[in-house]
């Protein structure tokens, strides 16, 4: 079963390599690729001189278009199992061979890794977890199923997933929608408890004067979704 | 009735507009499927301003009472109709830039996954002419 994980950067230069190699350590069955959305900084150097497979993209096209690029190439090259972890050093590999188990074993379409299941490790600030558990109730509305983490970028996928992924993905802030869109589609979605580490470099895509334009803008995404 | 001189005011700057965008059609800086749509902005109002007779009625019939105010709406109506026009095909464009550009990506990725006995993890190599492409990207 070839299995690929997919690592997004933009100006992730003073993380992107103990992501990478947490992976190689952490998830040795897993080969990866990074997606280098026109980063303004060295990420792109230190990917070539580590001999780190890159991607790059030769315009900016935002966390959404780099992620798919990444399913776009998982998807042409046979890749049964993908799987997106954020460049920044959030997310911990070793989970990766257990939720690989869960998706192939219940037979499931996406698996998620959720802080807020057994809620341990890095929890966010109060305010990031109301508007996520705003938009867990959303969900839970309109879908009837409960997500507990949609603003994860910690997902894996089968190929059925990638085919969705690549035919149409959000630009920006992509991850509530693009569960939004699985579960309309009566796709099986479920979330194992993971623990994340705060950022160890670069900023959150979010800053506080976006966090209005997010919440509106994923809203309205997920509301437009249940009227598909 | 609208006065003589706003008559004239309007008509110089109808034709004005009209003749940048002419010489910009013939310079080739714009394409002449998204002129069309200004040109036929251009005329109707400019038959209007010359003929505002042929306004008082229609605007009547709507319930304006001064054509000037029924030209004004006019142009006011067909210039959003331009830039929605506008907006949809931008976000068109948008997805095309962004397929453009990770087929790119791909295309350059000189990437190759070992498929030796021993390196069955996966682990890869650039390929020969990683050098030249490094080389093409410091440029």
């Amino acid at each position: 079963m070839k299995r690929l994980i997919i690592i997004p950067a933009y100006n992730e230069q003073d993380s992107i390599l103990d992501t990478v190699r947490d992976v190689e350590k952490n998830a040795p069955g897993f080969d990866y690729v990074v997606v280098n959305d026109c980063s303004g900084d060295d990420t792109l150097k230190i990917c070539r001189e580590h001999h780190i497979h890159v991607l790059d993209l030769p315009i900016n096209l935002g966390i959404g278009g780099a992620v798919q690029t990444g399913y776009l190439y998982a998807y042409r090259n046979g890749y049964d199992i993908a799987v997106q972890i954020d460049g920044d050093g959030q997310h911990d590999a070793s989970y990766l061979e257990m939720m690989a188990e869960k998706l192939v074993s219940e037979d499931l379409d996406m698996v998620i890794g959720s802080r807020f299941i057994d809620n341990e490790g890095f929890q966010s600030s109060w305010i990031r977890r109301s508007g996520i558990h705003f938009f867990t109730l959303l969900m839970r509305g309109l879908f009837g199923t409960t997500i507990t983490d949609a603003t994860s970028g910690m997902r894996m996928c089968n190929r059925r997933t990638m085919e969705l992924f690549i035919r149409d993905y959000p630009r920006d802030y992509p991850e509530p929608e693009t569960v939004a869109r699985l579960l309309r589609h009566k796709y099986n979605v479920k979330e194992v408890p993971v623990r994340m580490r705060e950022r160890s470099g670069g900023v959150s895509s979010i800053s506080p004067r976006k966090s209005i334009y997010y919440m509106i803008k994923v809203t309205l995404a997920i509301l437009v979704e249940r009227l598909r | 009735m609208m006065s003589f001189r706003l008559q004239v005011i309007l008509v110089v700057i109808l034709l004005a507009a009209l003749a940048v965008i002419i010489a910009m059609l013939k310079k080739r800086t714009l394409d002449l499927k998204y002129v069309l749509v200004w040109i036929f902005c251009l005329a109707v109002l400019l038959i209007f301003s010359i003929f505002p007779g042929t306004m008082t009625k229609l605007a009547r019939f709507i319930g304006i009472y001064s054509p000037v105010n029924m030209i004004f709406f006019l142009g006011f109506l067909l210039a959003v109709t331009i830039i929605f026009t506008l907006t949809v095909s931008l976000s068109r464009t948008t997805g095309k830039v962004r397929k453009l550009a990770q087929m790119m990506a791909l295309e350059n990725d000189t990437w190759e996954i070992e498929t030796t006995e021993e390196t069955k993890t996966g682990a890869g190599v650039y390929a020969e002419h990683e050098q030249a492409h490094e080389e093409l990207h410091l440029q």
